[in-house]
C-alpha cells in the first residue's frame, strides 16, 4: 500500500488553503451562464434520446426475429447507459443543487426525482448532508462500507466480513437496492432499536418508489411488447445491472483508494473551512481518464473537486481541477489520482485484505501540533 | 405571490406513476407551447408604446387559465441560461391574446432583453392571474391614480368597464414625467371622447404638472364617496394615500419599487415568511437561518456552511447577502441557502 507524504499544515497554512480554495468556487460562481444551461439540457436530451432508443432496440426483436439478439445487446447497451446518464451526470448533479440558479424548475435540486429505486428525498439527506459534509468521519459517514464491508482497518473487525468479498459482489449487483435502503437503518430495527411499525413508516415513501420502478421496467415495458415479454423484461434487469455494477465502482474509487484517509469524530469539532477542505482532499480520489469518463461517471472522477465544491456545476469540474492541483501542489498535498483500473484495483485490495484482521497504521496529522 | 411558485415541482415522483417532465421533453420537440401542465406563452409581436415602453403580444397556451382585469401575472424569461421572472399587468384583446406592456429599465436585466433581444416565436414562461386589484362591488365612483407603468392594471380595468358601457363615474389620473413616455394616450383619450361617465386627464410633471400631494384642492374630481384605485412607485402611492386619507371611501393601491440593496451589516429587516404568514425582525449581520432560529423556528437544514443545498428556499423578493463572498444578490424568486445568506432588505422566503 502507497503512504503518501501529505504535509500537516500550520494554522496560518489551513486558513490561505481554505482561502483560495473559496476564490475559486466564486470565480466559478461569478461566471455561470448560457454555457452551463446549454450543456445540462444537452445531457438531458442524451438521458431521453439514450432511453428511447434503448427500449425502441429492445421492442425491435418482437417484429424482426433475425435482429433479436443484436437489437436486444444494443438496446440493452443504450438503456444501460441512459439510465448510467441519467443517475450520475443529470439526477446526482441536478440533486445538489448544481443547476438550481437557472430557476428551470424541471431541473431543481430539492425537487428533482431520478430514475431509481432511492428516492430523491432519502438521498438529499444521507449523501447531499452527511456524506458530503461529515466525509470518511467514522461513525457520522454512513458511506463507509455501507454498514456492510470492512474497507478500512480502523473499523472493528468482525468475523462477519470474512464472507466480505462476495457479499461486495453481490452489493454491487443490487447497488440501487442498498441506496435505497441506506436511509431507513435497519441496522436500528435489527437491534432493537426502532420498532416494526416505525421501520415501515418511514420505508412507505421508499416503497412506494420501489413499486413504481418495478412496474415500469419489469410489468409495463415488457408487457407492451405482447409474446416478446421476455427479452424485454432481461434487457430491463441487465440494464439496471450494468449500471448498478457501474455506479459501484465508481462511488467506491472515490473514497476507499489505497491514499484515501478516514477520519475520528473528533476531528469535525469546530472544524474550520481549511480544515474542511482539506479532510474532503484527504478522503477523496480522482479517476484519471478524460471526457469520455468524465461524462460517464457524472463528473465524480473529479470526486476531489466534486467535495470541494459538491454545489458548483459538473461540467466545470475539468477546469477546476487545473486550479486545484495547483493549489494542493503547492501546499504540500497529495492529488489522489489514477487510471479506473489502477484505483479499482486498490478498492477491490481493501475489500478482500481488510476482510482479515488488520491494524489501522497511525493517523496521519491534518494539522501541525502546536 | 405566493400562490405563485414558478419553482414548484412537476410531480412527486413517489406518488404519481407518469412524469410530466417526460411528456415535456418529447412534445416540445414538436411545438414548444405543447406541456402537460406548465402555462406557456408565445411572443407574436413586440411594438412601441411610448418613449421607453415596449407592449408584447402574447399568446398563451391551454394550460393558462386566464387573468382578472387589473391582476398581474408572473412572466419568465430565458437570458444567458437563467430563468429570471417578473410581474407584469396584461390586457387580454379579443383574440385572447396577452398584451404586456414593459418599461424598459436601463439596468435592468430584463426590461431591456424583452425591448430588444427577445426574438418573435420564443416562449416564455406564463404564472396564472393574481392579486386583488379589481373594480369596487359597491356602484360608488371610482378615482384611478396612476403613474408611470402604473397605467398598466388601470388599461385592463378601463377595458373591461368600457365593455360593459360605464355604469358608474369614472375619473383616470395619469402621472407622467415626459409626455412622450405616455402610454396609450390615443386610446384612453378616445375612450373618454366614448363614453361621457369617464374621464381622462394626463399630469405631466416635466411641463408643470403638480405632483400627487400637490394638486389643488378645486382640481380633484368628486371625492366624496369615491373609491380610489392608485398604482405606480412605492413613493407616489404612499403620497396619494396620505393626501385623500378620510375624504375617500376606500384606498386600494399597489404599489412597485425594488427596494435599492443597502451596503453593511448593522440593523435588522422584517422577513415575510409567506407560506406561514409570520413576519419576523431578523438582525442583517446573522445567516437567515440563525436569525430563524434565534426566533425558535427550525427550518429545514443540515452542513451550515453553504454546501449541502438542504436549507434551499425561494427569495420572492428583496436582497440577500452572501456571508462568505459578500456579495448582494436581488433576483426575485430565485433560491437561496438560508445557512450562507444574511438579509440585506426587507424580504419575502417561501417558508
Amino acid at each position: 500500500m502507497s503512504r503518501t507524504a501529505n504535509r500537516a499544515l500550520s494554522p496560518n497554512e489551513l486558513q490561505a488553503f481554505g482561502e483560495e480554495l473559496d476564490a475559486v468556487r466564486r470565480q466559478v460562481t461569478a461566471d455561470l451562464g448560457a454555457t452551463d444551461a446549454r450543456y445540462i439540457r444537452r445531457v438531458v436530451a442524451a438521458v431521453r434520446w439514450t432511453g428511447v432508443a434503448g427500449r425502441a432496440l429492445l421492442f425491435l426483436g418482437a417484429f424482426v426475429p433475425t435482429l433479436l439478439w443484436p437489437a436486444w445487446i444494443a438496446g440493452t447497451l443504450l438503456l444501460g447507459l441512459s439510465k448510467i446518464l441519467e443517475n450520475m451526470e443529470l439526477g446526482h448533479n441536478v440533486m445538489h443543487g448544481q443547476y438550481d440558479w437557472m430557476g428551470d424548475a424541471q431541473l431543481q435540486g430539492r425537487t428533482y426525482e431520478w430514475d431509481i429505486v432511492a428516492t430523491g428525498d432519502n438521498w438529499r439527506r444521507t449523501h447531499n448532508f452527511r456524506h458530503h459534509t461529515y466525509t470518511n468521519v467514522r461513525g457520522m459517514d454512513d458511506d463507509i462500507g455501507y454498514g456492510l464491508l470492512r474497507i478500512f482497518p480502523e473499523q472493528r473487525w468482525r468475523a462477519f466480513y470474512l464472507l466480505q468479498p462476495p457479499i461486495a459482489v453481490v452489493f454491487a449487483l443490487m447497488f440501487q437496492w442498498g441506496v435505497a435502503i441506506q436511509d431507513l437503518r435497519i441496522g436500528r430495527w435489527l437491534h432493537g432499536k426502532m420498532t416494526t411499525r416505525q421501520l415501515l413508516r418511514v420505508a412507505q415513501p421508499v416503497g412506494r418508489k420501489m413499486g413504481r420502478q418495478l412496474f415500469k421496467d419489469y410489468v409495463f415495458f415488457p408487457l407492451l411488447a405482447g409474446p416478446f415479454f421476455l427479452p424485454v423484461l432481461l434487457g430491463n434487469l441487465v440494464a439496471n445491472g450494468l449500471r448498478n455494477v457501474w455506479t459501484f465502482v465508481v462511488i467506491f474509487c472515490g473514497h476507499f483508494t489505497a491514499d484515501a484517509e478516514v477520519f475520528p469524530k473528533e476531528c469535525v469539532r469546530d472544524e474550520s473551512r481549511g480544515h474542511w477542505y482539506l479532510r474532503q482532499l484527504r478522503g477523496s480520489s480522482n479517476i484519471g481518464g478524460g471526457p469520455v469518463i468524465d461524462v460517464l461517471t457524472g463528473n465524480l472522477s473529479h470526486q476531489i473537486e466534486h467535495h470541494f465544491y459538491p454545489d458548483l456545476p459538473a461540467n466545470r469540474y475539468s477546469a477546476i481541477a487545473v486550479q486545484v492541483r495547483d493549489i494542493c501542489a503547492r501546499y504540500g498535498q497529495h492529488y489522489n489520482t489514477g487510471s479506473l483500473p489502477k484505483q479499482f484495483g486498490q478498492v477491490a485490495w481493501r475489500i478482500v485484505r481488510h476482510a482479515f484482521p488488520s491494524r489501522a497504521p497511525a493517523p496521519r496529522p491534518l494539522v501541525q501540533m502546536a | 405571490m405566493n400562490s405563485q411558485t414558478s419553482l414548484a415541482p412537476a410531480f412527486d415522483a413517489t406518488h404519481r406513476w407518469f412524469d410530466p417532465a417526460f411528456f415535456d421533453f418529447w412534445a416540445t420537440r414538436i411545438n414548444p407551447l405543447w406541456t402537460w401542465n406548465r402555462p406557456r406563452a408565445r411572443l407574436l409581436a413586440r411594438r412601441q408604446a411610448a418613449a421607453g415602453a415596449t407592449t408584447l403580444v402574447l399568446r398563451p397556451n391551454r394550460h393558462w387559465r386566464g387573468v382578472q382585469p387589473g391582476q398581474h401575472v408572473e412572466l419568465g424569461v430565458e437570458i444567458q441560461g437563467r430563468w429570471l421572472r417578473r410581474h407584469y399587468s396584461p390586457t387580454v384583446n379579443a383574440a385572447g391574446e396577452l398584451e404586456i406592456t414593459v418599461k424598459t429599465v436601463d439596468a435592468g436585466r430584463v426590461s431591456p432583453y424583452l425591448a430588444q433581444a427577445a426574438r418573435i416565436g420564443e416562449v416564455f414562461e406564463l404564472g396564472h392571474g393574481f392579486g386583488d386589484f379589481a373594480w369596487p362591488t359597491a356602484p360608488t365612483p371610482v378615482l384611478l391614480l396612476a403613474a408611470g407603468s402604473g397605467i398598466t392594471p388601470m388599461r385592463a380595468l378601463l377595458q373591461a368597464e368600457a365593455a360593459r358601457g360605464f355604469d358608474r363615474d369614472v375619473s383616470l389620473m395619469y402621472w407622467v414625467r415626459q409626455r412622450e413616455q405616455a402610454c396609450f394616450e390615443a386610446e384612453l383619450g378616445a375612450m373618454a371622447q366614448a363614453h361621457p361617465r369617464f374621464s381622462f386627464r394626463l399630469l405631466v410633471t416635466g411641463e408643470g404638472a403638480p405632483r400627487v400631494d400637490a394638486v389643488a384642492p378645486t382640481q380633484w374630481p368628486a371625492l366624496a364617496h369615491a373609491a380610489v384605485l392608485a398604482c405606480g412607485p412605492g413613493g407616489f402611492v404612499q403620497a396619494a394615500s396620505q393626501r385623500l386619507a378620510g375624504e375617500v371611501t376606500s384606498f386600494q393601491a399597489e404599489a412597485f419599487s425594488a427596494p435599492a440593496p443597502v451596503e453593511g451589516e448593522e440593523g435588522e429587516v422584517d422577513v415575510l415568511l409567506s407560506r406561514s404568514g409570520r413576519t419576523l425582525r431578523l438582525p442583517r449581520n446573522r445567516s437567515l437561518l440563525e436569525g430563524l432560529e434565534a426566533h425558535g423556528l427550525k427550518p429545514l437544514h443540515g452542513c451550515r456552511m453553504g454546501i449541502c443545498n438542504t436549507c434551499v428556499c425561494l427569495r420572492e423578493s428583496g436582497a440577500t447577502r452572501h456571508l462568505l463572498s459578500g456579495q448582494q444578490h436581488d433576483e426575485p424568486a430565485a433560491p437561496v441557502r438560508l445557512c450562507v445568506q444574511a438579509p440585506s432588505t426587507d424580504l419575502i422566503l417561501e417558508l
